[in-house]
């Protein structure tokens, strides 16, 4: 039996199989984050650190160069450490995969640039300014959810959100690091170990099959 | 779900598959994206609406909220026509697409209602400029996604957009603005519309 679509001649074997390689797409892209993972911990890191420096070192150098500092080295960490990753053996790069990778690269250069021109002006106290940052890291992350069909990362998307609606209406300096920190904590470091134990469990499955 | 960790590489048939696939849905994606032109037009026009309200007209301080709902309530509404009618749905093939600008939409409107409530929209540049680099990124992804330099063009200039409202006065700002809306909405909601109606005419012209 091979039953066709009278309107695009599809058979049905063929949606099937379509359907599947979807379906394996969806979980290959989500491999591919959990492979990743330690990009999100990276970054909960750097942003700890350069958190850490501008609170607790009080020197005008600290207030100027923390951030700028951190985040560049958080960039040459990044592409130290994918230039270095192997990649798994039979997880070959597909559509989502593709799609998550633009989808947080473009972020990635978004974030650059606005971070860049509020620093030159001297804009970065304002709260709306880390209440977008917030907002922008949480866009990226509920795309991705939606693409990957993967409610944890939904979630991570709503804490990042929620953190970036409640600076406004906290509205002060101490709220907003405090709320800094715990998205720090949740959104990057909590959701990428946890996505790193993901990897961990599959790798381990992966060592038992060839053994 | 199927489980792809097998230790076995993908054979050329799977392959030829994919990459056939792949084309097909950026393909798809963009037919989608030149189908919903409309939408981009639509959104720019209202934003006209919202500024013009707010400078000529009473109760300046209803402007967006009312624009941004009549926008939200018409799509809410073609949508709801959509899924009543037998017109066909692009499904899951434009879903990277419409994931990006729901989730873009969402995050403005949520960014947008929280800074409006708590007075921080008039005082605070880092909020208009947010909003340019939001609808900057939702171009971005989209483009590099559908492979569509056109598409990157209008990103670029939502960036450029953002990256200005840092250097003028708030009232340029609204220029900024309304610069960027003509030409990342308005401009490529209207060539995106061209393009579906070369289609329609071109299928057309193979059905006759």
């Amino acid at each position: 039996m091979n039953p066709q679509d009278p309107e695009s001649g599809t058979s049905r074997d063929d949606l099937v199989k379509r359907l599947e390689l979807m379906e394996a797409m969806i979980a290959e892209g989500r491999g591919f984050t959990t492979h990743n993972a330690w990009i999100f911990v990276l970054w909960g890191l750097v942003d700890l650190a350069g958190w850490s420096w501008e609170n607790f070192v009080h020197t005008r150098f600290a207030g100027q160069w923390a951030w700028p500092i951190c985040l560049i080295a958080g960039v040459v960490l990044t592409f130290a450490g994918k230039a270095l990753q192997k990649a798994p053996p039979g997880v070959p790069n597909s559509i989502a995969c593709g799609r998550v990778l633009t989808v947080w690269a473009m972020m990635g250069l978004a974030m650059a640039i606005y971070v860049a021109s509020a620093m030159i002006n001297h804009f970065t106290w304002q709260y709306s300014y880390v209440a977008a940052l917030l907002m922008m890291i949480g866009m990226a992350h509920a795309i991705s959810a939606v693409i990957l069909r993967w409610r944890v990362q939904g979630v991570v998307a709503a804490i990042w959100w929620a953190g970036g609606a409640a600076i406004f209406f906290l509205n002060s300096h101490r709220a907003t690091s405090f709320i800094m920190l715990i998205e720090m904590c949740l959104g990057m470091i909590a959701f990428g170990v946890y996505a790193m134990m993901i990897e961990a469990r599959k790798g381990g499955r992966r060592l038992t099959r060839a053994a | 779900m199927t489980d792809f960790d097998t230790p076995n590489p993908p054979r050329r048939d799977d392959l030829v598959q994919r990459i056939e696939l792949m084309e097909a849905m950026i393909a798809e994606g963009r037919r989608a994206t030149t189908r919903f032109g409309w939408i981009f037009v639509m959104w720019g026009l209202l934003y006209y609406a919202a500024i013009a309200w707010e400078v000529y007209l009473p109760a300046p301080a209803f402007a967006w909220p009312v624009c941004i709902l009549l926008g939200i309530a018409i799509i809410q509404a073609w949508r709801w026509r959509l899924k009543r009618s037998s017109l066909p749905d692009d499904g899951p093939r434009s879903r990277s697409i419409s994931a990006v600008w729901g989730s873009v939409g969402g995050a403005i409107t949520l960014f947008m209602a929280a800074a409006a409530i708590s007075h921080h929209i008039a005082q605070q540049p880092a909020v208009n400029a947010a909003v340019l680099f939001f609808l900057g990124l939702a171009h971005a992804a989209s483009a590099f996604i559908l492979r569509w330099p056109a598409q990157a063009a209008a990103a670029a200039i939502w960036w450029g957009g953002g990256i200005a409202v840092f250097f003028v006065s708030a009232s340029a700002s609204v220029v900024v603005f309304l610069v960027a809306s003509f030409f990342g909405m308005i401009l490529f909601g209207l060539y995106a519309m061209m393009l579906e109606r070369r289609r329609a005419a071109t299928l057309v012209q193979n059905h006759a």
